[in-house]
């Protein structure tokens, strides 16, 4: 062979190599997440990455997953979603397609997450998402065996019942600090695809709580909210209910304070810790809610160690870093079917995962899924102490287990 | 009554920044020709030196020179570097400046994240009057705000260099032969543009936290207001800054809350049909070398 076939011939094999999917590597199990590095959510997607990057430290560092006497460590793969949607489809693409994860975690917006199942789900990957517009979506026909939704699990609670712990929570802890019944509320929210389908929730839950509750939508990027929450005044709210990006809450919440649309103020997405950490102050009540408990004022023992252990490993003290918690939790639960099973087969550890019950760190009492593939946890709101950095007072309030008049149960 | 007075008041605030962001546009794309969509990431970059001042120790006043300053050092190096070498091809300048969005914005994600900064409220306090909260701080941005308006239209319209700049902008090649050294007019021009949206950064980090992306949202309004005032018009400027200021709080107040950006930008549309170059008129853009 003469040495300038020889260069082809080992050229064309390299390449060839190079352009085939990466071979399943029998010591390792690949895991994929795709959430906000950077873009509008970075708040809320940094906390999936870093989540399921401590589990699965864990789990490495404690030997691996253990299937049959052999141990097998977890390979993880983090992509920035960007908060773009293009760009989450391409990253669950090169993840499902060409890496060969074998579940995937993310992302943090709504939509994306519904667009991802069409990339999990034929593939045979499992998808944990704790997007709960899932629910529309995930019925007992589509995640049964052989259904499109079979790999994909919704890992917050319906919204009805987050929505119905959420509200009452607030209006207790409001309505005892102010001191008078609480008639009127706003609710204040995003113009986008997540924000619509959450206020549509949480409006029929308050109006559950007696409450008669205007609807404002913001139109995505507003930095300068004064103009709306003018408006918001002119309906003489009792309460305003700021829903759902954190971070965008934190630009508009002191501006309510400045105009006094309110006697008090609710705060979805924003932890205690990060009010404390960031020293914030109000002069008007507020209250402030976590899915599912309060980086700053933990509920549990349990939970304040994860806390400590997740800020330990680096993570970014970020306004919603409870969230993190969800996917520390499910990753721990996916390395544990697949002991208990004994299999890493999709379907096989789909079944496990459906039977079993999980006791993690999101809940006191051990997680399950339903036969939509949801779960069920209380919702921990916390109410901080006029004029106070770190004084806060909280409570834990159990979900719902029907929807209000006119939910549709999402 | 009350609640309308607080949207003109809100009008007032919501105009500021954006007729200085809009002011640097007008000039830069009216007076040199050079189509900057990275503006708003100049912004950014004022509101990140801000903030990186303050949060070091610096008084909101020496964030706020530092971020004037370094913005225009940026905006020299940047058209010295970038801007100089498409004045012939405006669209290749065009192109550059969505490039430099997506480099600004990862120069400053790669050391400093992408998370929302924010400072301490430099003046904090809120006056009531009649029942209307004018929030002290916003108060001292539309002074700040008016001061520099004033300084550039008197620099633009009564002083020596405001008549070179714009015979340059009539007829680059005879002013030129007049004298008038163009190439470094072009040149302060763009550093005074960049300088005022360092200002403006610096100005809108003390209202709100800002992140590594607001320069995109910002810019497309500076472009509305450049536009509808009338390229290169600083008075123009003003008034269309005051006009969509004003759109945003009224429609905010009594229109559908969610269209409030689609009024101010129906207008827009509806303005330069009617009048192509603007509410006051404005430069047809220079005539390149």
């Amino acid at each position: 062979m003469k040495f300038w076939q020889f260069c082809a011939i080992a050229g064309s094999a390299l390449f060839a190599a190079s352009a085939q999917p990466a071979a399943a590597d029998d010591d390792t199990i690949k895991i994929g997440v795709v959430a906000a590095q950077t873009g509008a959510f970075v708040s809320a997607g940094n906390t999936i990455g870093a989540g399921v990057t401590l589990a699965v430290k864990e789990i490495n560092d404690a030997g691996g997953v253990k299937i049959g006497g052999k141990s097998r460590k977890i390979q993880l793969e983090n992509r920035d979603d960007r908060t773009d949607v293009n760009v989450a489809i391409a990253a669950g693409r090169e993840l499902v397609n060409d890496i060969g994860v074998a579940a995937l975690y993310g992302t943090e917006s709504h939509d994306f997450s519904v667009s991802m199942t069409k990339i999990t789900g034929p593939a045979k990957v499992l998808q944990f998402t704790g997007n709960s517009s899932l629910g529309a979506i995930l019925t007992k026909e589509s995640v049964a065996p052989g259904a499109p939704l079979h790999y994909t699990f919704q890992s917050e609670p319906p919204e009805f019942q987050r929505s119905g712990s959420t509200a009452r929570g607030v209006l207790k802890l409001l309505g005892k600090e102010i001191g008078a019944p609480l008639k009127n509320a706003v609710v204040f929210v995003a113009d986008d695809a997540t924000g619509q389908y959450l206020s549509e929730h949480y409006v029929k839950a308050l109006e559950a709580n007696g409450q008669h509750v205007d609807l404002i939508k913001y139109p995505p990027n507003t930095t300068d909210f004064t103009p709306l929450l003018t408006r918001a005044k002119g309906l003489n709210p009792d309460t305003v209910h700021f829903w759902y990006n954190g971070d965008v809450t934190l630009v508009a919440f002191p501006q309510a304070v400045q105009l006094k649309v309110a006697k008090g103020y609710f705060l979805f997405g924003v932890d205690p810790g990060v009010w404390a950490d960031r020293k914030l102050v109000s002069t008007a009540p507020v209250t402030l809610s976590c899915v599912p408990m309060c980086w700053g004022a933990p509920p549990t023992p349990e939970a304040k160690a994860y806390f400590d252990r997740y800020f330990a490993a680096g993570a970014v003290k970020g306004v919603q870093s409870s969230v993190s918690l969800l996917y520390y939790d499910y990753m721990h639960w996916y390395a544990k079917a697949i002991e208990e099973s004994g299999s890493t087969d999709p379907d096989t550890v789909v079944a496990q995962i459906e039977k079993m019950k999980y006791q993690g760190v999101v809940s006191k009492a051990p997680l399950y899924f339903d036969n939509r593939h949801r779960v069920s946890f209380a919702t921990e709101v916390c109410l901080v102490k006029p004029n106070t950095s770190d004084q806060f007072e909280c409570a834990v309030e159990e979900p719902p287990t029907e929807p209000p008049a006119g939910d549709n149960g999402g | 009554m009350e609640i309308f007075l607080q949207q003109l008041v809100n009008s007032l605030s919501v105009a500021s920044v954006i007729i200085l962001i809009g002011i640097g546009i007008t000039l830069i794309f009216g007076l040199t020709g050079i189509i900057n969509f990275a503006h708003g990431e100049f912004l950014m970059i004022g509101g990140m030196t801000t903030w990186l001042v303050v949060s070091n120790g610096g008084g909101f006043i020496i964030g706020l020179v530092a971020a004037v300053l370094f913005v225009g050092l940026l905006g020299f190096v940047l058209e010295r570097g970038l801007f100089r070498l498409t004045l012939d091809r405006p669209m290749n300048g065009f192109i550059i400046s969505l490039g430099l969005i997506v480099v600004l914005q990862h120069f400053v994600i790669r050391f400093w994240n992408s998370y929302q900064k924010s400072i301490p409220e430099p003046l904090s306090g809120v006056w009531e009057i009649g029942g209307v909260q004018i929030i002290v701080m916003r108060a001292v941005v539309v002074l700040i705000t008016a001061v520099v308006v004033a300084i550039t239209f008197f620099g633009i319209s009564r002083s020596r260099y405001g008549l070179a700049l714009r015979a340059s902008v009539a007829d680059q090649e005879t002013a030129s032969l007049m004298g008038v050294p163009v190439r470094r007019y072009i040149t302060g021009v763009f550093i005074y543009g960049s300088m005022l949206a360092g200002l403006g950064g610096a100005l809108m980090i003390a209202l709100f936290p800002i992140t590594p992306f607001i320069g995109s949202t910002i810019v497309v309004r500076g472009f509305a207001v450049a536009l509808i005032g009338g390229l290169g018009n600083v008075a123009g400027a003003v008034v269309a800054g005051l006009v969509l200021g004003l759109m945003d709080g009224l429609s905010a107040g009594y229109g559908l809350p969610e269209w409030t950006e689609a009024y101010s930008f129906a207008l827009m549309i509806l303005i330069l049909l009617l009048r192509p170059n603007g509410l006051l008129g404005g430069t047809a853009g220079p005539r390149a070398v």
